[in-house]
């Protein structure tokens, strides 16, 4: 397993464990996070599984592809360390890696 | 349709048919989707219906999703239930992944998440205009005066079609979506493709920032353009999906609370309720099935899937499975999740996932504001519609003018 520590927009701080080889989104999904509504379920065409990935961790994510890119222009509220936790998959290389969910996915 | 005869390929095991007439079920009544869902409780999470030509209904919220994530074996390609010779063909929704993503990437710009909170104070000043010119009346016809109206004009925004167009526009729309025969459909949608040519020949000369231009302007990869016949069915997709589903999910919804005095109050007192009140009416009034077309043998969940075969995802009773939900008929703004599938999900979902949602909540504030008591009219007979699209055909409501 794999730890994931987050924040909502509020300030509110917690943690969930991650399966490596499975996405962010879907571990993220699976525990029960609210904040990420991942409507496509992974196929990269909604723009709602948006995360802010804590800056010490961007340069450990593989880089986004050119479509990731593009889509997270498409989010309601991106950033320069925002992600699709659709594309981000968990390793042990990962582990403890931070993240701040938006303030809203749409 | 019920001229067919019934249809039972021998892949098909006795228990899991399911005789239901997807186009005329007289088990349907004025609660659609709520006697769907009393129907279906007796029939198989997947069944055959032998009705229609014979095909697959998926009836299952985590079923659908693997149904429509999985386009390798089931294309949307055809959607036609009985199939067709000549099924209409939808850019991008009848274009199987990968193919469909580059046309996906087209219609973001207008459709993100982020398009769409730029959009909402021009969409707010509509919605306050079509619920001001019936507001002082006392009754209206909901679905005709106002549900029906605000997605055109929504519609038109996101076009880019110049709004002294609007009345010729509407009315076409409104005989399009009133049509029953192929010969009426026929000739309005040749009337809708009139004037998409027509200003797509005026956008040629006069570029602006609408969809319209980016359609004509944009780069497909190494210099392609997109194609004429490609534009136009872009925007006949946009034209069906954008409209009569928004109007209609939007009118079972008011429909609803036409009938919970106490909801409408809160929502007057509290209106930062209207987001949890449009997801609620989503996720019990979805009106939509996409079918699917079964493109090789696929075996799974007991169901022997063949080549040839026609499925139909009921995505409105995605939303009442009692796997996923507690008490799934029951309308209740104070859940915590609504786990629905009304916008499908996976490469197909719908484009206007957060458009549709901010009008139909934008669409109740403003109601609301205007029209905070108000009941259906006794004794009003409203009418719907079935098939792969579910539609209310008219909600006479009436209130008190202060």
């Amino acid at each position: 397993m794999v730890r994931v520590r987050y924040r909502t927009a509020d300030g509110i701080e917690g943690a969930f464990d991650a399966s490596p080889g499975l996405s962010l989104m879907a571990s993220a999904k699976a525990a029960g996070i609210d904040g990420i509504e991942a409507e496509c379920g992974g196929s990269m065409v909604c723009a709602t599984c948006q995360v802010y990935v804590a800056e010490a961790w961007l340069s450990t994510l593989e880089p986004p592809s050119e479509m990731e890119a593009e889509m997270v222009e498409y989010t309601r509220h991106p950033r320069p360390n925002s992600r699709l936790s659709c594309q981000i998959v968990m390793s042990e290389a990962l582990d403890g890696i931070e993240i701040e969910l938006p303030p809203s996915q749409r | 349709m019920a001229t067919l005869a019934r249809v039972i390929p021998p892949n098909v095991r006795p228990e899991q048919v399911f005789d239901f007439d997807i186009y005329a079920d007289p088990r349907i009544d004025d609660d659609v989707q709520g006697s769907y869902s009393a129907v279906l409780k007796a029939a198989p999470d997947i069944f055959w219906s032998p009705l229609n030509g014979g095909h697959w209904v998926v009836q299952r919220h985590d079923l659908i999703a693997e149904i429509v994530k999985n386009p390798t074996v089931f294309s949307a390609r055809e959607m036609q239930i009985p199939r067709v010779e000549n099924p209409p063909f939808f850019i991008p929704l009848s274009v199987d992944p990968p193919e469909n993503v580059p046309y996906r990437h087209v219609l973001m710009p207008k459709f993100s998440p982020r398009a769409v909170s730029e959009m909402e104070p021009r969409m707010r000043a509509m919605a306050a205009e079509i619920v001001a010119e019936v507001a002082d009346k006392g009754k209206c016809d909901f679905i005709h005066d106002v549900a029906a109206r605000f997605p055109v004009s929504v519609f038109m925004e996101v076009m880019g079609l110049p709004l002294e167009r609007l009345h010729d526009f509407r009315s076409i729309a409104d005989t399009y979506f009133k049509a029953r025969t192929s010969e009426q459909i026929q000739a309005s949608s040749q009337q809708i493709f009139g004037i998409f040519n027509e200003l797509l020949d005026y956008r040629r000369d006069n570029p602006g920032t609408d969809l319209l231009t980016h359609f004509l302007t944009v780069d497909m990869g190494e210099g392609r353009r997109l194609s004429h016949e490609e534009i136009l069915a872009m925007c006949f997709v946009l034209f069906l999906g954008g409209m009569d589903t928004v109007t209609n999910v939007t009118g079972f919804s008011v429909q609803h609370l036409a009938g919970d005095p106490a909801l409408q109050a809160r929502l007057a007192a509290d209106p930062s309720l209207a987001g949890k009140f449009a997801e609620e009416g989503l996720r019990m009034f979805g009106v939509i099935g996409t079918p699917r077309l079964v493109v090789k043998d696929f075996d799974d969940h007991g169901v022997a899937f063949r080549k040839g075969e026609m499925v139909l995802c009921a995505l409105w009773q995605s939303g009442r499975d009692p796997a996923k939900l507690d008490d799934p008929d029951r309308f209740d703004i104070d859940r915590g999740a609504m786990p629905h599938y009304n916008f499908s999900t996976g490469p197909h979902l719908c484009l206007g996932h957060a458009l549709a949602r901010t009008e139909m909540r934008i669409l109740v504030e403003e109601w609301i504001k205007r029209v905070p008591s108000f009941r259906a009219v006794e004794g009003a007979h409203h009418g719907f519609r079935i098939g792969t699209v579910i539609a209310l055909e008219s909600l006479p409501l009436e209130w008190t003018v202060a």
